[in-house]
Parts: C-alpha cells; sequence; structure tokens
C-alpha cells in the first residue's frame, strides 16, 4: 500500500516538474537593457551612415513606434495604441498567438524598421546575430522565438506600410535650393559648401502636430548691416563672443555640436569626423533617464517613443521655419565684411540659421522627458564620451535644453534671436505632443 | 684564364647596364641599372610627427630634376633634389655613367626639405649655376636655416652658396624658379613661384590676389649684372607679379605667348585659384592676363609645358591635373566640383577650371582651342610633370607625363568611412597619434607613367598603349641627350625609390638635330623655328623651367622624321631674328651674329573684321541640375530665337529677336541709319515667355510675314499657359498682334513652315524639346494645319525624341516636300507622307544607325547635283563621350525607385570600361535606394550596367535612348540613300549650332561653341566658327577670327560681304569679309 503511494507520489512529482514550462527566460526578457542595446546599436548605424539631423529624426521615430505598437500588447489596458494619436496610424491587427513574448516581439520589430531606414545593412546583421544568441541563452523556447519574430514583423511591416506615405520618397525628386544673391538670405558656407539639407522636410506628414507650420516663429529681425542696428547688435555679438570665450563656454558649445559629418581640410586630404546628431543626443539623454529612473523594459519603450515623436514633429516645425526665412549664417557676413579669416568653433552646418534647431528640438525633447520623469530629475550626461567629448551634469531636462540652445551662440553658428525663437517653437511643440499625445492610461 | 675571367666581367658589365625596357610604339627606353650608372639616388621619405601628409599638404609632390653642363665638357650633368635626404649632384662621366660629387662640389649637406631646382648662368661667366627652392624648417632644425640655395659655379667642379650675397636667400614655401631676362639687359632675372600652405577652406573671394604674403607669396628679382654688380633686387610690386596667399604655385614655365618677342610667364596653381598668365609688356611689367586667353584651365595644375604639337609652327600649351583613367578609381575618388560649386566659386570671381589635363592648342588667329578631350590625353591620374619633346624623332612632338602620389587623400571611403569616429579624438586630443594611423589608413597605388605618341593630326593614340615604365610615383623629370646620340633620354625622380635613368634606345632611322645656341648676352628665350623639307615646321624656346620643380637641357632638340631642314630662323632674347640655311650636321651651334639679320614680319592675314550690334540677348537663369540632379545638359538656355526678313515690305531686311523668360522679344526694323527698336505692345505683354525658336510665315496668306514664336523652358511643366506657342499677325507696317488662337503648350525647340497641302497657306511642324522634369523622355512634336479661318490644328502629334532642329525640304524622287528632325538621343528622321495621305516617320536612308545630340539641320546641294544633301551639327569629338556603333552611350530612363520622378540614368565607356555617368552621391540623392544598394563608394565603382546599378533588367526599362554619333556629318544625297560623311576634323572640335551653305563661294560656314552641359562634360569652347570649302569632298578652310568667350547659335547671311552672328547670352555680331 505504501509502496503504491509512494510511486503515485513520485510520477506527481515527476509531471508537475516536468510540466512546469521554463520561465526563467520570460525574466531575462524583462530586462530593458535588451532595448537600449537596440536603440544604441541603431544610434551608431545612424551616425555610420551619416543621417542628416531631420532624417535621423525620422530613423528613429518609426523603429520606435513600431516596437511600442508591439510592445503594448503585454500590457494593452496601461498602454494606450498611437493610432489614432498620430496621424493616420491605423490599429495593427491584434495578434492571436499564444506563444508570443511581446518584449521580444517589440525588438523584432525595432530591428526590422531600423533595417529597413538605414543603409549598412551588414552592421545590422552582425548586431541581430548577436542578439540571436543572446536570446537563446536564455533558453527561449523556439515558438516563443518563432511566434514573437513573426509578430513583430508583422507589426514592422504594419509600420513601414504607414511610414511609405509620409512623402519621405517624394521628397527626394523636389528641386535643390537654388542660391539667391541677396546677402539677406542663406548661402553655402565654407568649407565644402554643401547644398542646403531637407529644403522640403516642411512636406513631410508630422505626427501629432496637426502641420508643420502648426507653431510659425515671429519673424526674424529685419536684416540690417548698420552699425547699431537689432540685427547687426546680434551680428555683432556672435563676432565678438567668439574672441572671448571662456573654457566652459567653449566645452559648452563642443559639447552641444552634434554635427553628424564635420570635414577637416588638409590640402588635398580630407577627413571626415561623425557623430550622433541633435535627436541622437536627446535620444541619448533618454537612455540615461531611463536608467537612472531604473524604468523597466516597457517604460523604456514608453519613454523612447514618446522622446521620438517630439523630435520628429520638432524637426518638421524647425524646417519649416528655416526654410521659409532663409536666414543668412553669420559666418558668411562676418567673413564678408568683418574678418575673412574668423572661424566660428562650430564648423557651420548645412541649412539656414533661423531658427536653431537644437533650441527647438531640444527644447520639444525637454518637455517631454520632463512629463515624462518630473521637473528636477537631475542627470550626468554621458552621451558624447563615446564621440571623445566629457560628461555634462544637469539639473533638469530643461536645463540642459536651455545649455544647448545658448551653446550655438558660443559655437558661433547662431544669432541670439534664432535661439530664443528656437526655444519657444520647441516649447509650443512639446507642450501640443505632450498635450495630444497619451500612452500611458491613468 | 684571366682572359676569360676578364670577358666574363665584360660581358656581366655590359648585361648590367639596362634592367628594364618600356616599348610604346617605336619608341624604345631602357632604365639604367644603378650599379652601371652610379646613380642611386631615392627620395626617400620618413613619417616624422612634424612631418608627414597632415602636416604639410605638399609632403606627396616628391622632388625635382635640373640637367645641365657644369664643366662645359659637352656631357650634361644631373642634379636631384630630395625632400627628407640630401641633394645630390652626379657629374656625366661619359657613357652614361654618374659620379656623385655633391661632396666634393661643397654642396649643402644638410638633409633639408628641397622643391625645385634650376640650372642657369647667373653671373654670365660661362658656368651655369643651380638655384634650389625650398620649405621653412627653421624650428625643426635647431636654428639652421634653410632658405633657398643659390650656388654659384666656381668652374673647378665646385659650388659657392651665394644666395644671401646675391639677395636671393628667399625664406619661405617655394617651389620653384625660372631664370630669364625680362627686360632684354643681357642678364637673367628670376620669377620664383611659392605656394600657400593653409588648407582650402574658404574661398573667400579674389580680393585677397591684391595682398601680399610674405612666405607663400611669388616673387620677381631683377639682375643687376648689367649694372656690374653680382646681386638681384626685388622687384615684385612694381613688376605687377601677384604675391597674394591665395596661390598654390605648382606649374612654372615661360613662353612668348603672344608673339611679341618678350617672354611672358605661366603659373599653374593647384586648387581654386586660376593660373595666371603674366604678359611681359616689355617696359619691365607684366600684366596678368590668364582670361583673356584662355576660356578654362585645369584646376589641380601640377604641371606645364609648351611645345609645337602638330606642325604647325605654333606653341601649344599641356598642364597636368588628376583626372584617373581607370573608371573603378575615377568612380571613388572625388571628382569634378558639382555644379552648384562651380557657380559659388564662379561668383566669387574664380575663372572657370577643370580636374584634368589640359591642352590648349594655338589656332591660327592666336587664340587656342582645348583639346584634351578630343585626344584623350586629359586623364593621366595624379600627373605631374608634362615633357613636350620628339622622343623618336619621327618630327612630332610627344607627350611624357610623370605621375602617382603615395597615399590617395581623396579616396571617397577613406574620407566617409575609414577615418571614422574615432576620429572625433582627433580633433581635441590625442593628435599625434592618431595622424600616423589616419595616414597608415590612405590607399596607395603605384602607377606607371605616360608617354603618349604623336602619330600626327593631334592622334595621340589611347592611354592603354601609352603605359611608360614600371609601376611607381614619379615627379620631377627632365630631358636631355645624355650620351649625345642624338636622342633624349629621360631622368625621373621617384619617391621612395631610385630615379630613373631611362636610356633612348629608340631606332637611328630618324634624324634629329641638336641646337646650341651662343651669344654673350642671355639666349634664355629665344625662338627658334626649324622648315622642314616636307614643308613641316617646329618651333621650339631656349627655355629650360618647365613640366614640374625640374628644369631641361639647354639644347635644342628637334626630330626631323626622314626630312632634312632647308633653314634656321632664330628670334633672340633681344628680339633680333637671324636666318641660318642648311645643309646642316646633326649638333649645331648657332652663334649670334648681327650680320645674318632680318626684319621679321609677322604677318597674319586677317580674312575677317567683326563688329558688334548693340543688342544683347539675356538668358535668365535657370539651373536645370537642381531639379533634376541627374541631367547632363541645360534645356533652358536655348535661345535666342531670331529671324532676319523684311517686315514691312520696303525691301531691307529686319531683325527679330527672341528674348527669354521676362525679357520681350524685339525686332529691330532696318532703316538708311541702321536699326531702330520697333515699339510692339503684345511683345511686351508676352514677355514673360520664354522664346526658344521662331519662324516667318504668311499666316492668313495677305503677302506679309507673320511670325510663329515657340515657347520654351524647362521651369515650367507641360500645358502650362507659360509654355504656350505665339502667333503674331502682321499687318504690312511691322506692327504686330497677337492671334488668339490655341497652340502647343509644350517646351518647344523648333517651328518650321510649309505648306503641306497647297492650298496657299502655310501649315507648320513644330518640334518640342523635352518633358520638363523628365529629361529623356519624349514629349509630342505637332504637325500644324493652317485651316485658314485664323485656326490652326495639329493634324498629327507624335512623340519623335527630343527634338532640336527640322527642316522641309525634297530629298528623295519625288517632287514633294519632306521633314527632316533630329534632336537628342534621335536618329536622323524622316517624315513623308505615304499614299493614304498619312503622315510616316522614318530613318534617314543610308544613316539609319547615327544616333547622335544632334543641334541643327540644313539641307544644301553640295555638289550641285540638284539633289538635296544633308549637314548636320553635333556635339563633336572634343568631348568626354566618344560613342561608336559598337560601345553607344545610353539613356535608361525610368521611374526606378517609384517616387513618381524619372530617373535618367547615363552609362557610357570611360577608357574601355562602362560606367555610370553620374557619381554615386548624385544619384543617391535622387534615389536613396542607390545609398542602400552601395553603401561604399568601392562597390559602387564596380558597377558596369544598368541592371547591377538599380536591379532593373534593360528589357523592364521603360525607355532606352543611345548616341552612336556625335561628329558633326554631312550626308550626300544619292539619290535612292544618302552617304555619311563626317565633317573634316577641325569642325569636330566643338559643338555645331548651325551652318550656312554659301552657293556662290561653295563655302559652308559653320558655327557653334555651348555652355549648356553640365560640369562634369565641361563647356564646348574650342571653337566658335569656321568655313568649310566643298569641292568634291569637304576641306576645312579656316577658322573665324572670334572671341573666345562667345556661344553662337545662329550664322545668316545679311548680305554679300556680311554675316550675322546671333550668340546665346550676348550681343549680335557683324562678321564682315575683307579679304578674298
Amino acid at each position: 500500500m505504501i509502496k503504491k503511494i509512494n510511486f503515485k507520489i513520485i510520477l506527481l512529482f515527476v509531471l508537475t516538474i516536468s510540466c512546469t514550462p521554463n520561465t526563467e527566460y520570460i525574466e531575462k526578457l524583462e530586462n530593458p537593457e535588451l532595448f537600449q542595446d537596440a536603440m544604441q546599436n541603431l544610434t551608431d548605424v545612424i551616425v555610420y551612415d551619416i543621417f542628416s539631423p531631420p532624417v535621423a529624426s525620422r530613423v528613429y521615430a518609426y523603429p520606435s513606434i513600431a516596437a511600442y505598437e508591439t510592445m503594448r500588447f503585454s500590457k494593452p489596458k496601461k498602454f494606450i495604441t498611437l493610432s489614432g494619436q498620430v496621424k493616420e496610424l491605423e490599429q495593427v491587427k491584434s495578434p492571436e498567438d499564444k506563444n508570443i513574448n511581446f518584449n521580444l516581439a517589440a525588438l523584432y520589430a525595432f530591428n526590422k524598421v531600423g533595417r529597413a531606414l538605414i543603409f549598412s545593412e551588414d552592421k545590422m546583421d552582425s548586431f541581430d546575430e548577436i542578439f540571436y544568441k543572446k536570446i537563446k541563452s536564455f533558453k527561449t523556447p523556439r515558438r516563443v522565438i518563432k511566434s514573437s519574430k513573426k509578430y513583430g514583423e508583422f507589426v514592422a511591416d504594419h509600420v513601414l506600410e504607414w511610414a511609405k506615405y509620409d512623402n519621405y520618397n517624394q521628397t527626394r525628386t523636389y528641386p535643390k535650393y537654388t542660391i539667391r544673391e541677396p546677402e539677406n538670405f542663406w548661402k553655402p558656407t565654407p568649407p565644402d559648401y554643401m547644398d542646403g539639407i531637407e529644403p522640403h522636410w516642411n512636406k513631410i506628414r508630422t505626427l501629432v502636430i496637426k502641420s508643420a507650420g502648426m507653431f510659425p516663429s515671429k519673424p526674424p529681425i529685419k536684416f540690417d548691416l548698420t552699425k547699431g542696428s537689432p540685427f547687426q547688435n546680434q551680428l555683432q555679438q556672435v563676432y565678438e563672443i567668439g574672441e572671448n570665450l571662456s573654457d566652459e563656454q567653449i566645452e559648452m558649445a563642443k559639447f552641444w555640436d552634434c554635427n553628424p559629418y564635420v570635414t577637416h581640410h588638409r590640402g588635398h586630404a580630407m577627413f571626415a569626423t561623425k557623430k550622433i546628431t541633435p535627436g541622437g543626443h536627446w535620444i541619448g539623454i533618454t537612455s540615461v533617464a531611463t536608467r537612472k529612473a531604473k524604468s523597466n523594459f516597457s517604460e523604456t519603450i514608453n519613454a523612447y517613443v514618446n522622446v521620438s515623436i517630439s523630435l520628429f514633429d520638432g524637426f518638421i516645425s524647425c524646417w519649416d521655419e528655416k526654410w521659409k526665412t532663409l536666414v543668412v549664417r553669420p559666418e558668411t557676413l562676418i567673413n564678408k565684411y568683418y574678418d575673412e579669416e574668423w572661424l566660428p568653433i562650430l564648423q557651420t552646418p548645412p541649412f539656414p540659421e533661423y531658427t536653431s534647431g537644437h533650441s527647438v528640438i531640444s527644447r520639444a525633447a525637454a518637455v517631454t522627458l520632463t512629463d515624462l520623469f518630473g521637473e528636477n530629475f537631475n542627470f550626468v550626461d554621458t552621451t558624447e564620451l563615446k564621440y571623445g567629448l566629457p560628461e555634462r551634469s544637469f539639473n533638469s531636462f530643461i536645463h540642459a535644453s536651455e545649455e544647448a540652445a545658448i551653446s550655438r551662440l558660443y559655437g558661433g553658428i547662431h544669432y541670439m534671436m534664432a535661439i530664443e525663437e528656437g526655444v519657444t517653437q520647441g516649447n509650443k511643440v512639446g507642450v501640443f505632443i505632450v498635450d495630444n499625445l497619451q500612452t500611458k492610461s491613468n | 684564364m684571366k682572359k676569360i675571367l676578364i670577358l666574363f666581367f665584360c660581358l656581366i658589365f655590359i648585361n648590367c647596364k639596362n634592367s628594364n625596357k618600356t616599348q610604346i610604339h617605336d619608341i624604345l627606353f631602357e632604365s639604367l641599372d644603378s650599379n652601371y650608372s652610379g646613380i642611386d639616388f631615392i627620395n626617400q621619405l620618413t613619417y616624422k610627427p612634424y612631418l608627414n601628409i597632415i602636416e604639410y599638404l605638399y609632403y606627396y609632390n616628391g622632388g625635382g630634376v635640373a640637367v645641365g653642363d657644369i664643366n662645359n665638357d659637352g656631357l650634361e650633368d644631373i642634379f636631384f633634389t630630395a625632400n627628407q635626404e640630401i641633394d645630390r649632384l652626379y657629374l656625366n662621366m661619359g657613357n652614361l655613367q654618374f659620379r656623385d660629387i655633391t661632396k666634393q662640389a661643397k654642396l649643402d649637406l644638410f638633409p633639408s626639405w628641397s622643391n625645385g631646382v634650376t640650372m642657369d648662368d647667373v653671373n654670365n661667366d660661362g658656368f651655369i649655376d643651380i638655384y634650389v627652392s625650398k620649405l621653412p624648417m627653421e624650428g625643426l632644425f635647431k636654428n639652421q636655416s634653410t632658405h633657398n640655395l643659390l650656388y654659384i659655379n666656381n668652374g673647378d667642379l665646385t659650388f659657392t652658396e651665394s644666395s644671401s650675397d646675391y639677395g636671393l636667400d628667399f625664406l619661405g614655401f617655394s617651389t620653384q624658379s625660372t631664370f630669364f631676362d625680362y627686360d632684354r639687359d643681357g642678364d637673367l632675372d628670376m620669377y620664383l613661384m611659392n605656394h600657400a600652405t593653409h588648407s582650402v577652406r574658404s574661398y573667400g573671394t579674389t580680393k585677397k590676389r591684391k595682398e601680399k604674403d610674405s612666405i607663400s607669396g611669388d616673387r620677381f628679382y631683377e639682375n643687376l649684372l648689367d649694372e656690374g654688380k653680382n646681386k638681384f633686387i626685388e622687384v615684385t610690386d612694381k613688376s605687377g607679379i601677384l604675391s597674394s596667399p591665395l596661390g598654390y604655385g605648382l606649374a612654372l614655365t615661360t613662353t612668348d605667348i603672344n608673339d611679341d618677342g618678350w617672354l611672358d610667364i605661366y603659373v599653374g596653381n593647384d586648387f581654386h585659384e586660376n593660373d595666371y598668365l603674366y604678359i611681359n609688356n616689355g617696359d619691365k611689367t607684366f600684366t596678368e592676363s590668364f582670361k583673356k586667353y584662355f576660356k578654362h584651365s585645369s584646376r589641380f595644375t601640377m604641371g606645364v609645358d609648351v611645345a609645337d604639337l602638330n606642325e604647325d609652327g605654333k606653341l601649344d600649351i599641356f598642364t597636368t591635373d588628376m583626372m584617373p583613367f581607370d573608371s573603378k578609381i575615377a568612380l571613388k575618388s572625388g571628382g569634378e566640383d558639382t555644379d552648384k560649386l562651380t557657380k559659388i566659386k564662379s561668383d566669387y570671381g574664380f575663372e572657370p577650371q577643370y580636374s584634368r589635363n589640359h591642352f590648349h592648342l594655338k589656332k591660327p588667329y592666336g587664340d587656342y582651342a582645348e583639346i584634351g578631350l578630343l585626344t584623350k590625353t586629359y586623364a593621366t591620374d595624379w600627373s605631374w610633370s608634362v615633357l613636350l619633346q620628339d622622343y623618336d624623332n619621327d618630327g612630332n612632338n610627344d607627350i611624357f607625363i610623370s605621375n602617382g602620389i603615395a597615399k590617395r587623400p581623396n579616396d571617397l571611403d577613406y574620407i566617409n568611412y575609414l577615418s571614422t569616429s574615432n576620429y572625433s579624438s582627433f580633433v581635441l586630443t590625442k593628435q599625434n597619434e592618431m595622424k600616423e594611423e589616419l595616414i597608415n589608413q590612405m590607399p596607395e597605388l603605384k602607377i606607371p607613367n605616360i608617354l603618349f605618341k604623336n602619330k600626327g593630326m593631334l592622334d595621340f593614340g589611347n592611354i592603354k598603349e601609352s603605359f611608360f615604365g614600371d609601376p611607381s610615383y614619379s615627379n620631377g623629370s627632365a630631358y636631355s641627350d645624355l650620351d649625345n646620340d642624338g636622342d633624349l633620354d629621360l631622368i625621373v625622380n621617384n619617391i621612395n625609390s631610385i630615379a630613373s635613368i631611362l636610356e633612348n634606345k629608340t631606332s637611328k632611322e630618324n634624324k634629329s638635330l641638336t641646337i646650341e645656341l651662343k651669344n654673350k648676352k642671355a639666349i634664355k628665350g629665344s625662338r627658334v623655328t626649324v622648315f622642314k623639307s616636307n614643308n613641316k615646321v617646329d618651333v621650339k624656346e631656349a627655355i629650360t623651367t618647365r613640366g614640374f620643380q625640374s628644369s631641361t637641357t639647354h639644347r635644342l632638340h628637334f626630330g626631323l622624321g626622314k626630312s632634312i631642314v632647308d633653314s634656321i630662323s632664330v628670334r633672340w632674347a633681344d628680339g633680333k631674328t637671324q636666318i641660318v640655311n642648311g645643309p646642316f650636321k646633326e649638333k649645331i651651334q648657332i652663334i649670334y651674329n648681327s650680320g645674318k639679320f632680318k626684319e621679321e614680319s609677322i604677318d597674319v592675314k586677317n580674312n575677317f573684321s567683326l563688329s558688334v550690334l548693340p543688342f544683347k540677348h539675356e538668358e535668365d537663369i535657370y539651373l536645370d541640375y537642381e531639379r533634376e540632379k541627374l541631367i547632363p545638359e541645360l534645356l533652358s538656355s536655348e535661345g535666342p530665337a531670331f529671324l532676319l526678313a523684311d517686315f514691312n515690305n520696303d525691301k531691307m531686311l529686319d531683325i527679330f529677336i527672341g528674348g527669354a523668360r521676362y525679357r520681350p522679344s524685339q525686332i529691330l526694323i532696318a532703316t538708311k541709319l541702321g536699326y531702330e527698336l520697333a515699339d510692339i505692345n503684345d511683345f511686351r505683354i508676352d514677355q514673360k515667355y520664354e522664346d526658344v525658336s521662331a519662324a516667318t510665315f504668311d499666316a492668313d496668306n495677305d503677302g506679309d510675314m507673320d511670325i510663329y514664336v515657340v515657347s520654351g523652358g524647362n521651369d515650367y511643366k507641360e500645358n502650362d499657359e507659360l509654355m504656350m506657342d505665339r502667333i503674331y499677325i502682321n499687318d504690312g507696317n511691322a506692327n504686330f498682334s497677337r492671334l488668339s488662337v490655341a497652340l502647343p503648350s509644350t517646351n518647344g525647340s523648333v517651328v518650321v513652315s510649309h505648306d503641306i497641302d497647297d492650298d496657299g497657306y502655310d501649315d507648320l511642324f513644330v518640334g518640342s524639346r523635352s518633358i520638363p522634369g523628365g529629361y529623356g523622355l519624349s514629349p509630342y512634336s505637332f504637325i500644324i494645319k493652317n485651316t485658314r479661318d485664323g485656326n490652326f490644328e495639329p493634324i498629327v502629334q507624335s512623340r519623335l525624341g527630343m527634338v532640336t532642329d527640322a527642316k522641309w525640304g525634297n530629298i528623295d524622287m519625288d517632287p514633294e516636300f519632306e521633314l527632316i528632325v533630329v534632336g537628342d538621343w534621335t536618329p536622323i528622321i524622316v517624315i513623308d507622307e505615304n499614299e493614304d495621305g498619312k503622315f510616316v516617320a522614318s530613318k534617314l536612308k543610308g544613316g539609319e544607325n547615327y544616333y547622335g545630340l544632334w543641334n541643327t539641320i540644313e539641307l544644301a546641294d553640295l555638289n550641285d547635283d540638284g539633289k538635296s544633301d544633308i549637314l548636320v551639327g553635333n556635339t563633336g569629338k572634343n568631348f568626354k563621350w566618344q560613342p561608336t556603333i559598337e560601345s553607344p552611350v545610353y539613356l535608361y530612363v525610368d521611374d526606378f525607385d517609384e517616387n513618381e520622378q524619372s530617373d535618367p540614368i547615363i552609362f557610357y565607356d570611360f577608357f574601355g570600361t562602362y560606367r555610370p555617368f553620374n557619381t554615386k552621391d548624385n544619384l543617391g540623392s535622387q534615389m536613396p535606394m542607390i545609398k542602400k544598394r552601395f553603401n561604399k563608394y568601392k562597390d559602387f565603382s564596380k558597377v558596369e550596367t544598368i541592371e547591377n546599378l538599380t536591379g532593373k533588367k534593360e528589357k523592364n526599362i521603360l525607355e532606352i535612348k543611345k548616341l552612336t554619333e556625335l561628329k558633326s556629318m554631312l550626308f550626300i544625297n544619292k539619290g535612292e540613300d544618302f552617304d555619311p560623311t563626317p565633317l573634316p576634323f577641325e569642325a569636330q572640335w566643338s559643338s555645331i549650332q548651325d551652318f550656312f551653305w554659301d552657293k556662290e563661294t561653295e563655302e559652308i560656314f559653320y558655327v557653334g561653341n555651348s555652355e549648356e552641359f553640365v560640369t562634369e562634360l565641361g563647356a564646348q569652347s574650342a571653337n566658335p566658327g569656321g568655313i568649310i570649302e566643298f569641292d568634291n569632298q569637304a576641306i576645312h578652310k579656316e577658322f573665324l577670327p572670334l572671341p573666345i568667350n562667345l556661344n553662337l547659335r545662329r550664322v545668316i547671311k545679311l548680305n554679300n560681304d556680311n554675316m550675322l552672328l546671333i550668340a546665346n547670352n550676348d550681343y549680335i555680331y557683324i562678321l564682315k569679309r575683307i579679304n578674298d
């Protein structure tokens, strides 16, 4: 009798053990660092492929959106779909497969959209290989991988199909900017006199703001080189500040340079230094913030998607203003009228001056991050270490964005008006998005 | 035993003399083994943290060579300059063996950076001295000054460094010097060419030319020897020589450009600064006049030489640049400027430059035709020295070019991807460590030098048959007859390998003449003209500084082929001309002998005179390439439309000139006192149209000439109101009013009238040029019937192609007229009415395979056989694209990336390999998929087909067009079909835009030149016009004396002696014949 019972108990025990599903991998797939890695990889490829600031913002946004729309199915009541909130995005078909791990699926979605938008696919290949090995090492069951991949890529395709209609392809065919003679109009700047970047970026479909021109800035100060005029005063300020910068100011200028392609000429030799774009810098700050706040996997994606949407619309709004007002860069006027040898600390980027890109999008991103993490969230910004620059500490996101804005004056590439109005513009964009986009339900 | 040993050693000795042979056709050189020659000089470069390509932009430019007889023993000796080693002097011992006498000669034994070197007799003591140009390196060598050096020859194989005594101890960035007598006072003065070292950052403006730079600006020194002093004084400012920080002077020579007996100076500048041409005014001053003589120059000019390359007795000029001839290298290197950048530089005041070798051929009237593309000598990779001499003595001067650069800094993968984000540290801190690594990553490539053999008639063969010697990095070079055997040997200074001494072993079948000029006073700049028994002429100047950083023998060498020399004319440096009659031995001396002087009469027969009518066509500025990034030509500078007709029936020919956009059309009424501008209201109202073409016709059959004006332009879409053609009805008194009627609204190009149905009312053919925004696609062209009630109905519309011109005429055996149409990428199309009254298009019989970029068509009965022959003007042979029926240029049109804009993609044969016409950057900016398909420039550089490039198979491509012939052609009407003949050689040097056939004189006038191609193809500037004689065959008679900047569109006979020349964006010219 006892033997029989023992046997049954043993059998039950054995069955219990063998039927217990392997759940270790689930915990491992909750690690937000998986997403941080994917985002870092995307940033690395963006830098390598030399995307301009506005186009880079597109490469950040769509993969983040795909990741978000996938991830949210793990907590559909907590995370609201973006469809209905960002333009023309339709609801993706709900998943039916029970084997899907939505974190894993979100990573697949992110990588697929990212791959479609960059050029160096071989770099994505390397990352995918490492990623796959990692998931296997978690002992993720094969069916889970298969189902998650399938669904993630399904969402990715859905997002890519939607992205196709944002006019990016069409704007490739639009005419380049033709230089206008009068002094006040933007001209290409040395050393490479590159064509102006993305003169038609205001035709890209916005995500949340209603149109590119929804938040126009007040008109730039009237062009007037007479000594003492408001415009000339601002020009003079750029010129003089360049001559008397403190070390701190120089450091600030370089920290916020974020010029993805700076050329250095030595005779016939030329080298390019590559870095993250302004948008990339705020994506980097997002990585710092989410880690400091110990955000979990979902909240990490949530943060990135909100910030990248803010950046996306911010660039469209800013570029609309730039190519409308076509204000000439300080360097052009200073070299022509004051001092042929004067060099700004930073290489003047190849697009018109007003409003300042960094001022607009930094503020927009900061407003979004403040909404996510709070007003007095201090942090150490380590984003630029990889590019040979030191780290800097900030009391808040707004503080960082203000430094980013003023640094453009120190850098010698902007007038004060472009900075002030840029911040105002960025604030409007950020606030509008915070008010009109809700991803997390309360 | 001993004998055997001696014999053995002798054999080894002889066999070890020469190592490598190089044969180019009949030209044979053998490289001497250094063990035999005794020349073991190597310009060895050694990386130093303070001295490398990043620190000094000309680190890889190499050294120089000077050749001269330092001890007057009849054997020419050699001086090599080194960059980081000691300069060396080798004494010629005979039999091509040399001894290093650097130490013995008391030369500087301190290795500091030397660039160029010249040998000349500075103090007129009968012994040549040596001047070395150097870099300032004081900080590096413990206060050892490294100023330029002047070694005065003591006459005993020793030299005394005397630069300070002579005032020539300039300390700065010197490239090369040249000595010549600028003021005819009998002593040699000196031009010192220096270079800037700052990287090109801003193009600033050309204002900087007026500034003086103490270490980089050029200098001019006057020799005071004639006053009894062994000294030079600096006279840079006084003489008008620019001394600015803008100049990157690398190429230097002197020549008498304007044939006035005074030597002028050519300075070739690297980068965006234009080359300088200093015309000697004869009064101790120079005037910089580059743009007076040349339309454009090489961009990165590194070497220059002057010689007669077509046996016409006129001196031609060749400059070197750095264009690769291997498409795989070309497509991954920085190349031509973008069109945007071209415009920016032009706005800053720089004259046009192209990144390719330039071959300026002097024409009979003294202007130059740049024919580098025509002769296919424009791409020899990174080139330094050019030495134009007759190396095989066949009577034609050949082209030797030394090339190669130790590290290639302009590889685009290197710039964009290899020097990666880690480089950020470079700018901030770790400069020294990063430098070496960055340099190590630069690609390397040795390439062989080039020797283009001149086969006569400007045929220099092709690059593949011209590779000369082993791959190397060769820089300064010089020639001399080192072994006095009647042919020229070559000396080449190489980086990191032994200098090459190349013995000329070409067969002795061809004869030569070597001349030494002797004069107590300076002979530099004397010009020697040799008259040969075959009625050909050769001319050389006694100058030595030429090529790159080098100077050559003083002796003048003339190859004779199988001819002998009848007489020699020497125009000495003081302007006096001396004639010496033959026969001559192979080596002669000509001594200054006033007894043999003769007046030199330079008679330039001018058969024509040119005057200007003060009415200017002004083109509007629309830059097609900003909208369509891949197009090869502008389609919006077609005008002006021009008509010569009697509008007011007063028996005098009036003029109609169309206006560009926002400029009104104009009618000039001819009166006894000249032309008067008519006031026509409707023209003012209609100035918003761009007039491309016009024709007179009697629209209303009332006996006066009405006008049809074709509207065009590439800036508005088809069917836009601003593209509509217009008809203006004449009231008989030249008062025109616009007829209200619907007409084609395409980007039109031509209108020609003809009464098709013989109803007394003129009908029309209107040809269209393009679909705006869709280069390559064929727009509709129309045959329009005049319905006699003020209406005009298109009865035929057909996509014939990108039409440029058309003519109605009778070219077959039936009495009816046909319509012949030509265009870009089209064959010659004949439109004829068949029995059913339908218009049918076919290709010209006998010319079916001729697809060109045709500009103009003219019908003329040239051989007076009652049948119309056809003249068609094309782009010409002086062009990067040189298609043949076997290897055409292809145009593929499709929306390859499906973004609603058509992409015109062109492939052409580039020195034997097909390659895309556009750069990867250009293609990628229009089609982002290219960036994805070809992330690296290296991968892109391997593309040879459209399928490689886009993934689309040819059979699926919307439209494929081609070019098989770019020569302007003549088709002789044989009745059943036509016989094709290319027009004469000279007429192919530029594009032909119009013809006029003068029946009485049996002459064909042709005009052309244009600036409608993008920078990658370049301006067509070599020939604004000329005359072809036709007497059974077409022979080029003469060039017309026209300004170099003229782009002519029409040539029209005004009256017996006068022709009207209509130019684009310029005035109207009248060409008058003054001789018979």
